[in-house]
Formats: structure tokens, C-alpha cells, sequence
């Protein structure tokens, strides 16, 4: 005898599979519990404030003038406040328990804002990146790396163990960690100024006529790349590392640095000198290199 | 005519400044005004050196024998009938050269002898006094930054996040290690600018790192 299994009619397979497919995605999603939408109309250089303590920040620019805000948070525990004061818009993740796991404190930004706003973003662990936007930035972090790119105006940067990548950034840029490295990448900045103890600094970008470029650690290496057109005067001083360099310089006729008698130090002006490039290091390896 | 010349005029006088004068030098006398001059030098600085010794009290003439004796048995002298001539060649020599060249290189020798002896001195003074403006300056941070390290301690927030907590940790532990290194520089080498510029900048690091500390007792609340 055989036993024929009721065959399920066409209809209904298309139920169960659409049924089948809607779980496997609810099960592939993140799983965030609470999502936060909000738009704010702005006026032109309008000021975002984010306040994290753990999570994903994530900024981009568009050509609207409003801030759109998408945040997300899986705990009861933590909840994400938008609020719009003038031209200002603060995001600030409130800790609602005093127990709390960093899953819990975990919430995460998606922000979009016009092209000129400025930011200013606290972000203590996870990760923080933004993209075209051209106002001021001031970008404070714990243990979060930091990316910009394509940035410009007043850039300041301050880390404590997180890495900052900067890629196609403008303007000035200030930025300082213990321990974390940097890479400036393709940047037409003016005045840069990096400071790390034990991070690495690489520095691949143009020497703007006038610009100024500070770069200091403690140990670590500094790699600075220089194509055969660029204009700099060069100062390069480790007080018990090496400096290695690849770049023909002439001595100055009057350096407008004294010379110390202590470490290795090196002075000399490649073509006309017209940007300056100061690099310092303590334990540290400084190389100067011709870009590939 | 003169026939000889001023440069070898003091040759004639190795034997003394008195008595009979080899006719060459009695007739470059008569022609030279500077060599006069010379001569009347020397033999005022004979009759002075005469007198300095008749105000003092002759040594009886044994003694001196005695002395250089006790001296050349000592080894502490040699008994060189030849080197005091030598000497006396060499010396005058010098007055050959005319009296302001002697007299820039007399300063010039006092000079170099001076910085010569000072140069020791002034740079242990140097250092001293850096190290002394070093601890003024330092001591005050490093006994401040201690009483605030003891006095930080992290929130429950920060305790709640391991990895902020490990990372401002281990931070503030590679500070201390560089500043116990600046240090050591500093006192290896206190006129280095560089290492007490790496110093300051440890100091203002840990700082940045309390105050952190500190401040994120309320944050996020």
C-alpha cells in the first residue's frame, strides 16, 4: 500500500515560501530593537553635535539643507535623543541603567547633513567615519579609529589609542594620539600638524607653497613621500633614532632653526623651499621618501 | 751699514749682556734703534731681577747642591748640562718678534689658558643649573599628576566598556613609560631641548589622560 503525502496547491506554496523568505531576512537583519528616524531643516554652516559612547558614526554630506538621523540601539537600556536648538542639532546616546553590558551601550549613527555643516563628534569605541563634508570638525575618541575623507576646513582630530585615516582632506588639519597611527593620504592641506607617542605617521600628499606640516611622535615611524616637483624646506630630527632620506637638499645659507647637537638631525631645502616640513621623532625611524 | 740682522742680533747676546760685544753686533747696535731698544730692555730687566734677589737672603750655596741632588735621585729632575742653553735659544727666539705681536700672544696665551681651565667648570655649572631649573619646573606636575592619578578612578560607565576602560589603560602606562625615559635623557643630557620637549609633552599627555579620567564620571547621563 502506498501513501501519497497530500500535495500543497500552488497558492499556498507561494505562502510558504514567501513565509520561509521573510523569516531567513528577519533573521539576516540586524537585530536592533529601537530605530530612530528624524530630519531637521537647517540653515547654511549648521552645527551636529553626536555624543557615543560605543558604536558606528557614520556622517555624510548631501545637498539638502537638512540633517536626516538614523540611529539605531538593541537595549532598553540606552536611548538615542535628536533634538534641534536654532541651527544646531545635538545627538546624544543617554545611558538609561547603571548596569550594563557594551552590547547594551552599543547605538549606532547614520547622519547626513549639507555640505557646510560643521561637526562635533565624541565617540569613545567603535568607529567613526565622514564623507564630503566641508565645514570645521572637531572629532574627539577613546578607542574609536577616525576616516575621513574628502573633508575640509579646520579638521582637529584627538585620539587615544584609535587610528585616523585622512583621504583627499583640505584645509587645516590638527590631529594628536598616544598610540594611535596615522595615514594622510592624497591630502592638499595647508597646515597639518600630527602628533603621536608610539603611532606610526605616513604622510602622502602634496606640499602646498606656504603650507606648514608638522609631524611628531615619540617611537614608531614617520614616512613622509615627496614627488620630484614638490617645494619644502626640511627640518628631520630624532634624538636616538635614524633619518633616512632620499630627497637631494641644500643646506640653508641662513636656517631659521638652530641646529642641535643632540641625535641626528637633518637641514636642507629641497627646490625652492617653499613649503615647510618639520618632523620630529625621540626612538623613532624617520624616512623621507620619492613616491613611487 | 749694518752687518747683521735683527733676527740674529739675540745670538750675540746668549752670552750675556755684558762686557765685550762681537764687533758684527756693536755695529748693528749703531744702525738698529730697535735692537737698542731691545738691549736696553733686557739689561733694565737684569738690574731689576739683581735687585729682587740682593733684598732677600742668599740660601747658603750647599743647599742648592744638595737639593738638586735629593731631586736627580728622586727622578723628579734630569742632570742636563745642555737643556738650560737649549732653553735659553728657544726664549730668545721670541724677541725677535716685535713687542705688540708678544703682547697679543701673551693675552691670547692667558686667554686660552683661562677658557681652557673654565671650560670644565662652567660646563658642570651649566649643567647644574639645568637640572636644578629642570626639577624646579618638573617636580610640581609630576607630584600633581601622582595625587590626581590617585584620586581618578573610573566610573561605572567606563566599567561598563572594557575596551575604553583597557585602551585609556594602557595608555596612561605608555605615557609613564616615556616619561620615566624623558627623564632619564634629561639627566643623561639636561642641555638636550629635544628630550625635555618629549619630557613636557609626557607630562601634558598624562594630564590629557587624568583629566579624561576624570571627566567621564557623567558621561552619557
Amino acid at each position: 500500500m502506498s501513501t501519497i503525502f497530500p500535495v500543497p496547491s500552488l497558492s499556498k506554496r507561494k505562502a510558504l515560501a514567501l513565509f520561509a523568505l521573510g523569516f531567513l531576512l528577519l533573521c539576516a537583519s540586524p537585530a536592533f530593537a529601537h530605530q530612530l528616524e528624524k530630519h531637521f531643516k537647517v540653515q547654511p554652516r549648521s552645527v551636529i553635535t553626536i555624543h557615543n559612547p560605543n558604536g558606528k558614526v557614520v556622517v555624510k554630506a548631501w545637498t539638502k539643507s537638512e540633517v536626516m538621523v538614523v540611529a539605531n540601539h538593541v537595549s532598553d537600556k540606552v536611548e538615542v535623543d535628536a533634538q534641534q536648538t536654532e541651527n544646531r542639532v545635538d545627538l546624544v546616546t543617554h545611558q538609561l541603567a547603571d548596569s550594563i553590558s557594551p552590547d547594551e551601550l552599543r547605538a549606532d549613527y547614520e547622519v547626513t547633513v549639507p555640505e557646510d555643516a560643521e561637526l562635533q563628534i565624541h565617540d569613545d569605541s567603535g568607529d567613526v567615519s565622514v564623507f564630503n563634508v566641508l565645514g570645521d570638525m572637531n572629532v574627539e575618541t577613546v578607542a574609536a579609529g577616525v576616516d575621513l575623507e574628502d573633508a575640509a576646513g579646520y579638521l582637529t582630530v584627538k585620539t587615544v589609542g584609535g587610528a585616523f585615516q585622512c583621504i583627499r582632506c583640505a584645509g587645516q588639519l590638527e590631529v594628536s594620539s598616544i598610540s594611535g597611527s596615522f595615514r594622510l593620504l592624497d591630502l592638499r592641506s595647508y597646515h597639518v600638524r600630527a602628533e603621536t607617542s608610539t603611532g606610526n605617521i605616513r604622510f602622502d600628499g602634496e606640499f602646498l607653497p606656504n603650507g606648514i606640516y608638522r609631524l611628531k611622535n615619540y617611537s614608531g615611524i614617520i614616512e613622509v613621500r615627496f614627488s620630484p616637483s614638490d617645494s619644502f624646506d626640511l627640518h628631520a630630527r630624532s634624538v636616538r633614532g635614524k633619518v633616512n632620506n632620499q630627497a637631494k637638499l641644500t643646506p640653508p645659507a641662513h636656517p631659521n632653526q638652530p641646529v642641535s647637537k643632540y641625535g641626528n638631525t637633518l637641514l636642507g631645502t629641497f627646490n625652492a623651499g617653499r613649503a615647510r616640513v618639520e618632523l620630529s621623532s625621540f626612538d623613532g625611524t624617520i624616512n623621507i621618501l620619492k613616491r613611487d | 751699514m749694518a752687518t747683521i740682522s735683527c733676527k740674529v742680533f739675540p745670538n750675540y747676546l746668549e752670552f750675556g749682556l755684558e762686557g765685550q760685544r762681537h764687533p758684527d753686533a756693536q755695529a748693528h747696535l749703531r744702525d738698529c734703534p730697535r735692537c737698542r731698544a731691545l738691549l736696553e730692555d733686557l739689561t733694565s730687566i737684569q738690574a731689576s731681577a739683581k735687585d729682587w734677589g740682593a733684598a732677600e737672603v742668599e740660601p747658603p750655596a750647599h743647599l742648592w747642591t744638595s737639593l738638586r741632588t735629593q731631586l736627580v735621585e728622586e727622578g723628579l729632575i734630569r742632570d742636563e748640562q745642555l737643556a738650560p742653553q737649549r732653553r735659553q735659544k728657544w726664549f730668545q727666539g721670541w724677541f725677535v718678534l716685535p713687542r705688540p705681536i708678544l703682547a697679543v700672544a701673551y693675552l691670547a696665551a692667558l686667554i686660552g689658558v683661562a677658557f681652557a681651565l673654565s671650560g670644565p667648570v662652567n660646563e658642570r655649572i651649566n649643567r647644574q643649573r639645568w637640572l636644578d631649573g629642570l626639577q624646579s619646573s618638573t617636580t610640581p606636575v609630576r607630584d600633581h599628576l601622582a595625587r590626581v592619578e590617585q584620586n581618578t578612578t573610573l566610573s561605572p560607565l567606563l566599567d561598563s566598556n572594557p575596551t575604553v576602560t583597557a585602551s585609556l589603560h594602557d595608555n596612561l602606562a605608555i605615557v609613564d613609560n616615556h616619561i620615566a625615559l624623558c627623564e632619564k635623557s634629561v639627566r643623561e643630557e639636561p642641555e638636550n631641548e629635544l628630550a625635555r620637549d618629549y619630557l613636557f609633552d609626557a607630562y601634558r599627555e598624562k594630564a590629557d589622560l587624568l583629566a579624561q579620567l576624570s571627566d567621564r564620571g557623567g558621561y552619557g547621563r
